[in-house]
Order: C-alpha cells, then structure tokens, then sequence
C-alpha cells in the first residue's frame, strides 16, 4: 500500500517552462457554455449560456449564477462540480471577514483570496488545479462597482466588459465593439443578451437557455440578484430579441 | 517513509534537477522587469502587458510590489506564483518588525525570499516558483540603494542594474553598455525607460515604472513615464538624423 | 492607575495618556508612550497589565500594517476597532487571556467627507464609538468634567482645552503623580503627537 501513497503527482513544469494541466485546464473551460460580464456606472450584468436544456429540467434550477455574499455575485464557466468548492469557500471566507471586521469584503480582496487558492492547487495542493473561470460582479465602498475575472492558474484581472467560455473571443470581439465608457444598467442587460445570441450554438435566446444575475443599487442598498426564468422571459420581450424565438416557437407548436 | 519518493524535483542521472531548469523557462516566458540603481535612488520597470480596451486598469494587478514601506519587487515569470511569495515576503517583514522593532534589511529579505524558492525545489509534493523577482530598497536610516535578484533555484545575487524576463538578455547587455555610476534620479528613469524600449514596441502605456529614495515610493503615472519616452525618442531621432549624412559622405 | 482619555471632535479626536510606569510604589519613567499608530490615520491608547499591553498592541499593529500591504487599502477605523475587539474576545476564552484595555481613535478617509470616529473596547470584548470615553481611574474624575463640558462641534483648539479642564482635575485628586499627559491628534492629515499637553 505504501508506494501506492505516493503514485500521485501534483501540477510540474514541462520543458518549455508551462503547467501542461493549467493549460489543458483552459482547455476545458473553453468548451463551456459562455458567460458575460459587462460593468455600468449604475450597475453589472451577467449573463451565462446554460449547456443543459432538457425539457424536463425544471426551470427554476441555477447552475452558473452564485450570490458569494450581499454585494457580490459569481457567473462559472467550467466544472461545476470544482465551482462548487470554491463557491462554498467563497462564501465561508466572506463571513468570516464580516465576523472579524464588521464590514463587507472589499471585492478584491474576496477575489485575491480565491485565487490563491486556485493558484495552491497548481504548486502543490491535489492532484489537479480547478477546471472553472469566474466571472465577479460586486459593489464595495473603496472601488463602487467592480468586475473580474479568475481562471485555473489562479491569475485575476479586473475589466469593464469580459467574457469567458466557448466562443470567449467572438464575445470580447462584439463587446468591444459595442461597449461605451457612459454605459447604462439598462443598455448593459441589452448588450449582454445581444452579446449572447450572437455567440450562443443555438440561433435564438430562450429563457430556458439563459441565466442572468445583477448586482445593482436600490435606494442606497446594494442588491444582488438571480433572475428568474419569468423575468428573464419579460426581459426578452421586452428588448425584442424574444421576437424571433416566438415566431420559431409557434412553429413548433 | 521518510518522504524522498514524493519529491518532484529529483536530480536525474546527469545531475539535473530538471524541474528548476524548467521553471526558470518559465520565467523566461514572462514579461520583463529591470531594476536600476542612481545615487540616493532605486527605479524598478516592468513591461505591462498590453491592457486591452475593455480591461480596467485600476482593478487589474501589478507588477510590482510593496513588501514594506521600505521594499519593492518585481518579478518576471507566473503571475499566480508571485502572489504567493510576494505574501510570504509580506508576511515575514511584518514578523520581523513585530520581533526585532527594526524593519526588514533589503538582504535579509531577499535571503528570505530566495530561502523559500529553494524550499521549493527540494520539498515534497510541491512544483519550484515560476519565479524570478527583482527586490530593490533602502536599509533603515541609510541612502544607500540595494537591488537583488533571486531565481527560481533559490539563488541570489545583488547588482547595479540588471533584468529579469523574457529578452532579459538583450536588456542587460544594453543596461552593461549604457550603465554609468552615480545617476541622478531623472538619469537612471531614462536609462531604465530606455533599456525597457529595447524590448517594448509600444511605448508608455505598456510601461510600468516605480521610483524610490530613502523617504518615498513613487510609482509613475502614464503621462509622467510618456513624457520620458518622447524624450528618449527625440534623441534617437536626433541621433538617426545624425549618422545619416555621415554615411552618405562615406 | 494609567489614564486614557479620548475625545471626538468636529473633524479630529484626541487621544491624551499619561507618561508614568509605574511598578508598585515606584515610578519607572516619566515619558511613556501608552499609544500606537494602527495605520496614517488612527492610533490605540492602552492600559492594562503592564507586559501584556505593549504585546498586544503591537501584535495588532503588526497585523493590520500587514493587511494594508497586502491588499494596498487601509482598514477604516470602525474595521480596526471591530478586529481589535474580536482579538481580546478570542483571548478572553484561551488560558492566558490578554488584560488590556483600549481606546482607538480614527479619520476614515475613504467616505465622500472623512468621517472621525472614537472606540470604547475592553478587556472582555466590549466595543462601545462614543463622543468621549476613558478606562480606569480617570474616568471617574473626567468624565463627569466631559459630561458637562463637552459639544460635538468642538474644534481642536477647545478640545484641547477639554483636556486641559480634564488634566487639572486630575493632578489634583489622583493619588500618584501621572507626569502629564502626552497628545495625539488624529484627523483626515493623518496623526499629529505632542509630548505634553500644557505645552499646548
């Protein structure tokens, strides 16, 4: 049994100097459904492409979208299973801090956190780094509100509008084009789902296909939100881009 | 039981320890830092990344560090990695000055930093930092500038000027040619712009640049570090100018 | 029989403590410094257990220098006060519990207008943001004075004077010489110290 112990082996260098796993870790979250960012003055949207649509899913079921705390909500892109974990630690690291400094954890420093121990898991942590890119959307005093982004390396970065999933770089392509530095709450939901229809594998957006998370101030409170599959439906109808999918839904009927 | 089985970075029959070696290709993966010493100053310089349109600056990390008040680093090489020891180094200046009153030495320091990536390569279970950091700093109550550098291998070694990073090579054999004693504050800026410029393309906005005496921090604005490249590429242009009449007497 | 005293202001709080050790019936020193700076702008008065005090102290000083160069941002006052409290509440339920009493006084820069701030905190975890607060002996004499005396408009000059009411009330009924009171003055600047308080 002793040997066996020791068979495993964490994360090494390969010759050219790269984490051949890290890599291949992008790798797979490259074939994961697309999720969008977009940063507003007044607010952030994200927006995620749900994989599985089954009819007898039932709609209400969220699989990408996670509020971390009350100021911050996470979009994943990758296994779902190893989102998990970091979620749960997320969540735990969060309270903690409230515990000890009586004060919300400024966005970046819950961010750092996480990533360091993403990183962990590519020096000498498991047996594999963590296969899911995050998308964060939260509101601190320091900073307003912030977005970023995390993948398996364990590097973050913070951005205006970003993406990460499948068709990553269509989606960086199109915001890039369509982002405005005076952006409103209401133009970045509409961007977002404009994004997403455009790089999603099916040609229109329902809601079943969907998921959609704010992070917006009310009355002077921070609210987070998950949306559900209702209000994502009106949202549709309401930006026209749910025209199409009625038209095409009706045939089916 | 005693744990050697589990090492990653064994010697092979040949006496390498390949994992080090390819750690250090990492770092020769990275983007590149300098570091250079004047009179009375210490200036660190990294290449940044080009920040694509949509990404915010003000939320994105840099490159180089604060370790105390009195210690900067810059690295070259894993971006995660770095966290990692840069908190380490944090962690341990604080200790130290909780411990001894006196805050950090700029060797000890770098001893200690260099310490934990040799750590690296001979512990179990774990892979050797990506890593090379330039640390640069003044001892309490001294004007005289220190500037280290550590690899991956735990090695270190101080220096008047060098680089770390992808075409390190080039730079430091730009900084030996163009390095002069005693630079004044504005003087080791350019000449630290100036080496970078070798490498970068794109000028200010994909420059990072950290100035230190003895009393401040001071890390450069872009429109303050562009100010210096125009400068820099006037006297190219000047000199261009220059040599073009010359060869054509030739 | 240390004294802290603190005091809020319209835009600044003043934190006064006395300069003597004293061990038994002997004073030691004559100009102690019973403060420390937690960050540019806030400081910590401490008494209690001698030993145990300055270990504390220092520990979370050491502790938040270190997050403010970890994460490039300083804690606001009301953050430090809550770890401050949260530290003597973990000691309070271990074997050998830290016997210190605080004052922490602070400017929180980050809000739109910088915001001043005074925390009561003792040794068993009580964390109290008064106008005007003391620990120990002192406060029987001064805050009676301050009850009377103080507005929250006060500038720093009639804080001052506060103090000085205060430090005249107490030469003349402590027991012991306290060899007078050394002042901190905390505002959006950040940390101003003055040696001795009639010097003002």
């Amino acid at each position: 049994m002793g040997s066996r112990r020791y068979d495993s082996r964490t994360t090494i260098f390969s010759p050219e100097g790269r984490l051949y796993q890290v890599e291949y870790a992008l790798e797979a979250i490259s074939h994961a459904g697309t999720s969008i960012g977009v940063l507003s003055n007044e607010g952030i949207v994200l927006a995620a492409e749900k994989k599985v649509t089954s009819k007898l899913l039932e709609k209400d079921s969220s699989e990408k979208m996670y509020v971390l705390n009350d100021q911050c909500v996470t979009a994943v892109a990758g296994l779902n299973s190893d989102a998990g974990i970091l979620v749960n630690t997320a969540r735990v690291y969060a309270q903690q801090y409230l515990a000890r400094y009586n004060e919300p954890v400024p966005i970046e420093v819950l961010v750092h956190r996480l990533c360091d121990i993403k990183q962990g898991y590519t020096q000498y942590g498991g047996l594999r780094p963590f296969g899911v890119s995050f998308i964060y959307a939260g509101y601190d005093d320091r900073y307003g509100f912030q977005l970023y982004t995390s993948n398996p390396s364990g590097n973050y970065s913070g951005w205006k509008a970003t993406s990460v999933g499948a068709n990553n770089s269509a989606a960086q392509t199109l915001l890039k084009q369509d982002y405005k530095e005076d952006i409103s709450l209401k133009e970045a939901k509409e961007l977002v789902l404009k994004v997403l229809s455009k790089t999603m594998d099916s040609t229109t957006l329902t809601k079943g296909k969907i998921e959609l998370a704010t992070v917006s101030k009310k009355n002077g409170k921070i609210v987070t939100k998950i949306w559900k599959p209702s209000e994502i439906d009106a949202l549709l109808k309401e930006t026209g881009i749910v025209k199409e999918e009625n038209e095409e839904n009706e045939e089916i009927n | 039981m005693s744990g050697y089985d589990r090492a990653l970075s064994i010697f092979s029959p040949d006496g390498h320890v390949f994992q080090v070696e390819y750690a250090s290709e990492a770092v020769k993966r990275g983007t590149c830092s300098v570091g250079v010493k004047g009179k009375g100053c210490v200036v660190l310089g990294c290449e940044r990344r080009s920040t694509l349109k949509l990404q915010d600056p003000r939320t994105t990390p840099s490159k180089i560090c604060k370790i105390d008040d009195h210690v900067l680093l810059s690295f070259a090489g894993l971006n995660a990695d770095s966290r990692i020891l840069i908190d380490k180094a944090r962690v341990e200046a604080q200790s130290h000055k909780l411990n001894l009153e006196d805050s950090v030495s700029i060797d000890y320091i770098t001893r200690y930093i260099a310490g934990v990536q040799q750590k690296y390569t001979q512990s179990g279970g774990v892979r050797p930092f990506g890593l090379s950091t330039l640390i640069a700093g003044f001892d309490t109550n001294d004007t005289v500038p220190k500037l280290y550098q550590t690899e991956p291998s735990g090695v270190f070694s101080s220096w008047k000027a060098n680089s770390i990073g992808k075409n390190s090579k080039t730079v430091r054999e730009f900084l030996e040619k163009n390095y002069v004693e005693n630079m004044t504050e504005e003087e080791t800026i350019t000449l630290a712009v100036k080496s970078l410029l070798e490498v970068v393309q794109t000028g200010a906005k994909n420059i990072e640049i950290s100035v230190m005496t003895p009393t401040s921090i001071k890390r450069m604005t872009n429109e303050e570090i562009k100010v210096y490249v125009d400068k820099i590429e006037e006297e190219k242009k000047i000199e261009a100018e220059k040599k073009k009449p010359k060869s054509r007497q030739a | 029989m240390d004294i802290i005293l603190g005091i809020k202001l319209n835009d600044s709080v003043l934190i006064a403590t006395s300069k003597a050790v004293t061990r038994g019936i002997s004073v030691l020193k004559a100009s102690d410094d019973k403060t420390r700076n937690l960050g540019d702008h806030s400081a910590m008065a401490f008494t209690g257990e001698s030993g145990d005090t300055v270990q504390f102290a220092e520990y979370v000083q050491a502790n938040l220098k270190l997050f403010s160069v970890r994460q490039n941002y300083e804690l606001s006052p009301k953050a430090m006060a809550s770890f401050v409290r949260k530290e003597l509440a973990t000691s309070i339920r271990s074997r050998k519990p830290f016997q210190v009493n605080v004052l922490i006084g602070g400017c929180d820069i980050n809000k739109e207008t910088p915001e001043t701030s005074l925390y009561w905190i003792d040794y068993l975890g009580t964390n109290v943001e008064l106008p005007y607060a003391a620990h120990g002996y002192a406060a029987f004499y001064a805050l009676s004075l301050l009850d009377r005396h103080y507005k929250p408009d006060l500038n720093e000059e009639e804080g001052i004077k506060l103090l000085q009411l205060c430090n005249k009330e107490l030469s003349t009924r402590m027991p012991i010489d306290f060899k007078g009171l050394r002042v901190k003055v905390i505002n959006s600047q950040g940390v101003k110290e003055y040696d001795d308080l009639t010097a003002l």
